[in-house]
């Protein structure tokens, strides 16, 4: 065994800088969901479309003037929807007053 | 959704809520409101289900209803990060303990990245240390040349090595948003892990392991590349195990998994070639595998060789086939090409769809799930429906073995090839470490 474990050294962080993204505040709620369009949006995982149905009932149940509305993502990742699809998402959004999302993780 | 300002509630399961923040927190939206669901993983059985939203229902319509606090509405913007450059001072076991402790090293002992390792380390690149490649996800990490260095130091890599892990980096960046790179596979509960492939002359300079034992430990270069790139991802990326990256089961791939092809021996054309790249390019391809499985030939004749990989290729989205260059030799003696294996193996190697469900993701095997066995007879479905989702490299060593990285092969259409750049006095570099070689004794 060398002496070396008691040598001293002066190291460099390997964590890296990141630039602070500008933060955004969520949207503003809405008073009561009675009458509204709510959609629901999954994505394919096994979860998620039955997670979403169960909402859509229990939601009707309390809010039975609520319209529900559907987009089911092919991608696993939300937030990449398909390209081609981009259009189809954006006019459904516009059509809706709030979303309950689920991703089924 | 909530840019365009459609109030929004995300469900998640109760062990992806801290994901969740981290992923929402990485997008500049900290507030996003998610409701976390106590449920088994990736269920359809209702009896679970139905309890578990019900439970949440109030939480759901708090959460498009309760109006706004002040820091949801309007985050408190942070400093931006600027760590210290000299971050620690201290003995090789205090370096290794503090690293360890702040979560940057991998549970190996590193090298201390000194000022003069981390200057010898850049010797392997003409681009100056602040040079910034990119911003790597998950939370957008500067990667300048100068961290890639740090973090190739603290794997054990020699400055040979800068071209490949500059080279994988690049590959990092570009990988396109959706499903087949690595912001899915980086961060997925698959476990899948970055597979790199090093074609071209700089194979051989750097002493890249494609012969006996090639995914084995034993040489640097297999060992510290791959390495490096795993605190690359995590301490650039900021991809942390059980934070950002939820493979539910990890994988010991993740340590390294690094190899070339044997070029030299192989009678088909070289993976780069393949990809559109000349011979004389150098180059490093990733996939992201989370399984790899060898077994024997049934016979050393193209029959032999091929009837055993229809019976033992399993179902995945993609894989990469391993041939020894004798059973490559003696496939393409009966007339098979890289393509034409890839062909066979896509139309032959099929299970019984009663294993597999009837739909994939998002279809319940209903037989398995009643408790029944697979119907016997059952219809017949490719493992890998696509031929161009195979990859087929040469490698390995004497012996008659043929392995498949599963899950990890082409991606057709997206970026999966970076060609590396060699510094100007890259033959004075390669001279300079020719000889870290491991010399074994005979006894």
């Amino acid at each position: 065994m060398t002496n070396k474990t008691t040598s001293e050294y002066e190291v460099l962080s390997p964590w890296s800088e990141a630039d602070t993204k500008p933060l955004r505040g969520i949207a503003p709620r809405l008073t009561d969901l009675a009458g509204k369009k709510i959609g629901l949006l999954c994505n394919p995982k096994r979860a998620a479309q039955p997670i979403l149905t169960v909402a859509e009932r229990l939601l009707k149940e309390r809010f039975p003037t609520s319209e529900i509305s559907w987009f089911r993502s092919q991608s696993f990742s939300v937030s990449a929807l398909e390209p081609d699809r981009k259009t189809e998402f954006e006019d459904w959004i516009k059509g809706v007053d709030a979303v309950v999302a689920a991703v089924g993780d | 959704m909530e840019t365009r300002n459609k109030p929004t509630v995300t469900l998640v399961n109760k062990g992806f809520f801290n994901d969740a923040g981290s992923a929402s927190s990485g997008k500049g939206m900290p507030a996003l409101r998610v409701v976390p669901l106590e449920l088994p993983y990736e269920t359809n059985v209702m009896e679970d289900i139905e309890p578990a939203v019900n439970a949440v229902m109030d939480d759901i319509i708090a959460g498009l209803t309760k109006p706004l606090t002040e820091e949801e509405a309007s985050p408190k913007q942070k400093e931006a990060e600027k760590p210290q450059r000299i971050i620690f001072r201290g003995s090789l076991e205090e370096v290794n303990r503090f690293f360890y402790q702040r979560g940057w090293a991998d549970g190996l002992p590193i090298i201390p990245p000194t000022e003069e390792a981390v200057a010898e380390m850049l010797t392997g690149t003409d681009l100056p240390p602040d040079h910034l490649l990119g911003k790597l996800i998950s939370r957008s990490g500067k990667a300048t040349v100068e961290k890639i260095a740090i973090n190739a130091v603290m794997a054990g890599a020699l400055p040979t090595y800068m071209p490949v892990l500059i080279a994988g980096v690049r590959l990092l960046l570009e990988s396109e948003p959706g499903f087949m790179g690595f912001c899915t596979f980086g961060f997925s509960t698959g476990s899948w892990a970055p597979f790199w492939i090093i074609n071209g002359p700089v194979r051989n300079e750097i002493y890249v392991n494609n012969s006996s034992g090639a995914l084995s430990p034993g040489n640097i270069a297999n060992a510290a590349i791959g390495r490096a790139m795993g605190l690359i991802i995590k301490n650039i990326g900021g991809v942390r195990k059980g934070v950002e990256d939820m493979g539910v089961m990890g994988n010991p791939l993740k340590y390294t998994m690094v190899i070339s092809e044997n070029e030299e021996e192989s009678p088909w054309e070289p993976l780069q070639v393949e990809y559109g790249y000349q011979k004389e390019d150098s180059t490093v391809t990733v996939s992201y595998p989370n399984g790899y499985l060898q077994h024997w030939p049934y016979n050393a004749n193209d029959e032999g060789i091929l009837c055993a990989v229809l019976d033992n290729i399993p179902r995945a989205m993609r894989c990469t086939t391993i041939m020894t260059p004798a059973h490559a030799r003696i496939l393409a003696r009966a007339g098979w090409s890289k393509e034409s294996i890839k062909t066979f193996i896509s139309e032959y190697a099929r299970g019984s769809t009663s294993h597999f469900g009837n739909g994939g993701e998002g279809a319940a095997p209903d037989g398995l799930t009643k408790g029944k066995a697979p119907v016997p007879g059952a219809e017949q479905t490719p493992r890998i429906a696509d031929p161009s989702f195979i990859r087929i490299i040469v490698a390995g060593g004497p012996g008659a073995f043929i392995a498949h990285v599963v899950g990890g092969g082409a991606t057709p259409g997206k970026k999966q090839t970076q060609k590396l750049e060699l510094p100007a006095n890259w033959d004075k570099l390669v001279a300079r470490y020719k000889n870290v070689v491991p010399t074994y004794a005979r006894y």
